[in-house]
């Protein structure tokens, strides 16, 4: 049964010429998954909330759009609301009351429904999601996995046939990501849902698509199956193809065969049938991976037996930690949610400090260090919340704020916020409200703020959350120019991928303390599970492959 | 804009003045009434607690008749959890609470009604979290009379947002709106017999913690008023508050 | 606490709370009084705990006895005349009396309401009042969801600035009050932003509709019936007595407490049973309980 047609659909926000949406045709029948893809700002969202009328931004929509075979216009508030659900970005935004049940329970609420329909749906629900240990609970209590769950049973509770869902895993570590995705999948598969999600992350959720819409300037520019449409891609020479899974990228890189494989599985079963009659497989190829240069220069910041707990009374949250990050390197933090990496990284901050043990800045003790004398031109702290910065109305006056302290001049001020702004291509968006940005804009124009305190350490806290690929290779080429300019960042991140590709030392934060740490690529070619997709996909043959160039280099290097 | 927002509104506030016409001319009196020949007129606490909820029964009414909008729900909930953050936020200091200044704002920003429901909903909730007990009506009243207050003047345009006009008027609302009443309804609570002296030996011991109270209200009103109803009038220029209903 | 008496329906956990507090206001006569200082501080101990309730008495203490003298000092009826004081008003005996009973009563609704913030936790009220104020419920059930999420911005923005120099914890007071108040606005901005997102979710899920029904997770069951009406004899019992005077007591000109009849008993008891319901319900499913697992 066909759930939407939209025919040369366009779409103009308000005082803008430019088209957010151009002569968009799909089709979208009943019970299919479909995955749109595309770059911030190329109109997944905007696509994503024509579908719903009552969540379309103001603007001028031309085309025509029915849903079920009706002019979408003529579907009423009611039909709408409960046939079809959306799922927002941010999870903690989506939650309305302070209680569970109280949530699964809203739309309902709306619909009007009796009690007993009510109980009932509930009750359905919250076994279907698993929901019952934390029935009763206040919201302000879940992980943000379960927020975003909640939101989720709460809209199936309301049986709707379509399911929009607005890059619904971006603010999810990549356990609750997967476990997202994963239900999903469920309620495609078993309840024959149709879905359809905007997603950066494209790993886990292309292989249960049944197909990929990707987006560009407005424009539906490829549509298929996962499989087609990388092919479509690779052949257009797109950018987007470097979103697309790692045994896709691999396999491109190598032969120009189809299929294109899509999950780590059929990415292994490919190589090992392209390495069959291969003979020099299991020589090692050099890889040009950096060694760790050990000179006998002070360390820019040193961990030294660290103990730290909240209270006094309270669990240690880092236990023993010592380590020791060299000026200019990109260091990065890796592991699990609540494993206390985030701590670490406040205590380098001096944020917190420690009851056992030193933090030392350029050999110098933390804990006798003034405020000022720590933050500036010493240790900056970029939040993993870049909204948490912004003060002003607009990014300019944003980034004049914090030169406001400062002695400096004001055609000084002026010299270094103009150079900042070159640095990070942050001038179009000066006369913008922050809150107006793109999520990638924002992390900019913070990164700015915190940048113009000329930090010799800079603090990352999950810098990549929530970025979509494109900006993810702008911001490490900004790292990497820092650390060429010799200032030495640390960084927490979940994203293994970006680490293993642009750090420089990878650590496996686990239990309050570091297990394993080393030189990013040897780092994660020692680990099994907690790897890159690419080394998860090669690593019974190449150990050491761990980004995409690598496995590409190594499967080229063979006869 | 304004103008149109003013027309269409006159419809829910003249039932609303009915339902206040009633109330005060009818059933004030006669629970006035009951309180003197039925108790004996010695109910003084009992009686102003009556009356003090009748005054705030036409606001709960007529927004609970007029259905009003998602948009119109978070705009409130949103001013009042910030107003008890804000209080909660202060704790450590005796009285020194941004909630009058905020709900002055509110009122300003988005007419009588919400000040007063942002008012009165921050004194009810935020005792969720402090403890109910008998004070919680008071400060309901207290706190949305102000902010009706800071709106319709604001409307009459005779309440400007500068910072001086906004400041004096926070300042002398807060000491003798809020301090005024509250005083009365403490006396009421534990000395169940109206004298003068009693009053006065009331506001002299309350003067301080009242005056602490305004200075604060000066205080946050000096330093948020500004960028608050910037940031109000952005929200809803950006998203449309106004328009629709 | 989600045992005893709090376990019953919202709206019997209502109408008893209710009762006690406008009778707690309402009687004067030191035996009720008495009844309900009881019953208060023994409910309060079982809800709350000894230290709680002997720590709360403690911090009130002091100020009931300013209470008990304020009375007299501006109350001149009476006509048992103490001494007078230097600008030549009496102070009476029923006037310290009267002054002793009312602060007795003040600390009585306190406790009162000490046990109804433990038992009427917001989730009850919200839904109580679904029916007959929905919007406005709707409204305190998300500033309840607001509020803890605004907190823990307000912490996470002032780490933020703090990272960035920009501490509140450090520096003189104009400084501090002055990065204080910068996080309050950045916490608007941001509280005010993501609102939008949050009324879409609403919407999205047909907030508007009409016909707008509320879920609720308690039955009001054979138990609650029961245990209502237990309260409306009491409640009516105890009315009764007001009505023929027996519980009212005069205070001025001179002292005049109604006597003791066998009908005034019934009436004590009426309003003890009913003040100590709670605890009596309690101490019955303690027995009950002890019963059973000693049979099993």
């Amino acid at each position: 049964m066909e759930i939407y047609h939209i025919q040369n659909v366009s779409f103009t926000f308000p005082m803008q010429e430019k088209k957010a949406l151009e002569g968009i045709n799909l089709t979208i029948q009943g019970g299919e998954f479909i995955t749109i893809g595309g770059k911030s700002g190329s109109g997944k969202s905007t696509l994503l909330r024509q579908v719903k009328p009552i969540l379309s931004p103001h603007g001028k929509r031309e085309g025509t759009l029915t849903y079920r075979g009706r002019p979408i216009e003529d579907v009423d508030q009611r039909t709408q609301a409960s046939d079809i659900g959306f799922v927002l970005q941010n999870p903690d935004n989506g939650i309305v009351t302070d209680k569970v049940w109280h949530e699964l329970a809203f739309g309902l609420e709306s619909l009007g429904l009796d009690q007993q329909t009510i109980r009932l749906r509930v009750a359905e629900m919250a076994s279907f999601f698993g929901i019952q240990t934390w029935f009763h609970k206040s919201v302000t209590e879940l992980s943000g996995g379960q927020k975003q769950l909640l939101n989720l049973a709460s809209i199936m509770a309301m049986h709707p046939s379509v399911l929009l869902l607005d890059e619904p895993t971006s603010q999810l570590d990549p356990i609750a990501a997967a476990d997202f995705i994963e239900t999903l999948r469920k309620i495609n598969q078993e309840l024959g849902t149709t879905i359809i999600l905007t997603e950066h992350r494209l790993e886990e959720v292309l292989p249960v698509s049944d197909r990929f819409i990707v987006m560009d300037e407005g424009r539906v520019i490829v549509d298929g199956t996962p499989r087609e449409a990388g092919e479509a891609l690779w052949c257009m020479g797109h950018p987007m193809f470097t979103a697309m899974p790692s045994s896709m990228q691999i396999y491109a890189g190598v032969t120009k065969d189809t299929p294109f494989p899509v999950t780590v599985k059929e990415g292994r079963q490919w190589l090992d049938r392209y390495l069959e009659d291969k003979s020099n497989v299991r020589e090692e190829v050099t890889l040009n991976s950096q060694t760790l240069n050990n000179t006998n220069q002070l360390p820019a910041l040193r961990f030294k037996d660290v103990w730290f707990k909240y209270e006094k009374n309270g669990v240690n949250i880092i236990k023993d930690l010592s380590f020791e990050v060299a000026e200019g390197q990109l260091y990065c933090l890796v592991g699990g949610n609540g494993t206390g990496k985030t701590t670490a990284l406040s205590l380098a901050g001096g944020l917190y400090h420690p009851y056992r043990g030193k933090v030392l800045i350029g050999g110098k003790n933390i804990l006798s260090m003034q405020a000022k004398e720590l933050f500036t031109n010493n240790i900056a702290y970029l939040p993993q919340n870049p909204q948490h910065l912004f003060v002003k109305k607009t990014v300019e006056q944003d980034l004049y704020e914090i030169l406001s302290r400062s002695s400096m001049s004001k055609e000084e001020k002026a010299r270094k916020i103009t150079a900042m702004a070159e640095f990070l291509e942050l001038e179009p968006l000066f006369a913008m409200h922050p809150y107006d940005l793109s999520g990638g804009e924002q992390q900019r124009a913070a990164l700015a703020k915190v940048l113009l305190l000329e930090p010799r350490i800079l603090l990352l806290d999950e810098p990549t959350k929530g970025l979509d690929s494109f900006f993810k290779a702008k911001l490490a080429s900004y790292l990497k120019q820092l650390n060429a300019n010799g200032v030495t960042i640390l960084m927490v991140s979940h994203d293994i991928e970006f680490c293993a590709k642009y750090g420089d030392v990878c650590a496996l934060f686990f239990n309050g303390s570091i297990t394993t740490s080393g030189a990013a690529k040897p780092f994660f070619a020692g680990n099994h599970f907690y790897t890159t997709a690419a080394n998860r996909m090669v690593r019974h043959v190449w150990r050491e492959g761990v980004t995409v160039e690598d496995v590409i280099a190594l499967c080229k290097n063979t006869r | 804009m304004q103008e149109h927002q003013i027309d269409n509104r006159n419809g829910w506030r003249n039932k609303r003045t009915l339902i206040s016409a009633i109330l005060i001319l009818l059933v004030i009196p006669a629970t006035i009434m009951f309180g003197v020949f039925a108790l004996d007129d010695r109910k003084y606490y009992f009686i102003s607690l009556l009356i003090i909820l009748y005054t705030m029964l036409p606001f709960t009414l007529v927004f609970e008749r007029r259905k009003p909008q998602a948009r119109e729900l978070i705009v409130i909930a949103v001013l009042t959890a910030i107003a008890v953050a804000g209080r909660a936020a202060f704790f450590m200091i005796p009285q020194f609470k941004p909630v009058v200044a905020i709900v002055i704002i509110a009122g300003v920003s988005f007419g009588p009604e919400a000040g007063f429901l942002v008012g009165a909903t921050t004194g009810f909730v935020s005792n969720f979290f402090f403890g109910q007990g008998p004070w919680t009506p008071w400060q309901m009243f207290c706190f949305g009379i102000i902010g009706f207050l800071a709106g319709i003047l604001f409307r009459r345009g005779w309440l400007k947002t500068s910072k001086l006009a906004l400041c004096t008027f926070g300042g002398l609302a807060t000491f003798f709106i809020y301090g005024g009443i509250i005083n009365i309804g403490s006396l009421l609570m534990f000395t169940p017999v109206l004298s003068r002296d009693a009053l006065i030996a009331t506001y002299a011991s309350g003067f301080w913690f009242d005056m602490v109270h305004a200075i604060a209200t000066v205080i946050f009103l000096y330093f948020l008023s500004r960028p608050m109803i910037e940031k109000l009038d952005r929200i809803k220029a950006k998203y449309g508050l106004i328009e629709s209903k | 606490m989600n045992s005893g008496f709090a376990t019953f329906h919202p709206f019997v956990n209502l109408v008893y709370f209710i009762a006690v507090l406008l009778f707690g206001m309402w009687f004067m006569h030191p035996d009720f009084q008495a009844i309900a200082l009881v019953s208060a501080i023994v409910y309060a101990i079982v809800l709350r705990g000894r230290a709680a309730v002997k720590f709360q008495l403690i911090y009130m203490l002091p100020l009931l006895l300013v209470m008990a003298l304020i009375n007299p000092a501006f109350n001149h009826a009476g006509v048992t005349i103490l001494f007078y004081l230097k600008n030549g008003n009496p102070i009476t005996l029923e006037s310290i009396q009267y002054g002793l009973a009312s602060a007795c009563m003040f600390v009585t609704v306190i406790i009162w309401f000490s046990c109804y913030n433990a038992v009427m936790t917001s989730d009850k009220f919200i839904y109580l009042f679904g029916k007959i104020i929905p919007a406005l419920s709707l409204i305190f059930s998300m500033v309840l969801r607001f509020v803890p999420r605004y907190q823990n911005q307000l912490k996470r923005i002032s780490f933020a600035q703090r990272s960035i120099g920009q501490d509140m914890s450090q520096g003189n007071l104009l400084y501090r009050a002055k990065n204080g108040l910068t996080i309050l606005s950045i916490m608007t901005t941001w509280a005010l932003e993501n609102a939008i997102e949050t009324a879409d979710s609403m919407k999205s899920r047909g907030y508007g509709l009409p016909g707008r029904t509320s879920y609720s997770l308690y039955r009001f069951d054979n138990r609650d019936k029961g245990c209502l009406i237990i309260m409306f004899i009491l409640v009516a019992v105890v009315l009764s007595g007001q009505v023929k005077g027996e519980n009212t007591m005069r205070f001025f000109p001179s002292i005049k407490v109604a006597e003791v009849t066998p009908f005034s008993i019934l009436v004590y008891i009426a309003y003890s049973g009913l003040c100590m319901l709670p605890v009596i319900h309690y101490i019955l499913e303690g027995i009950k309980w002890r019963s059973i697992t000693s049979r099993m």
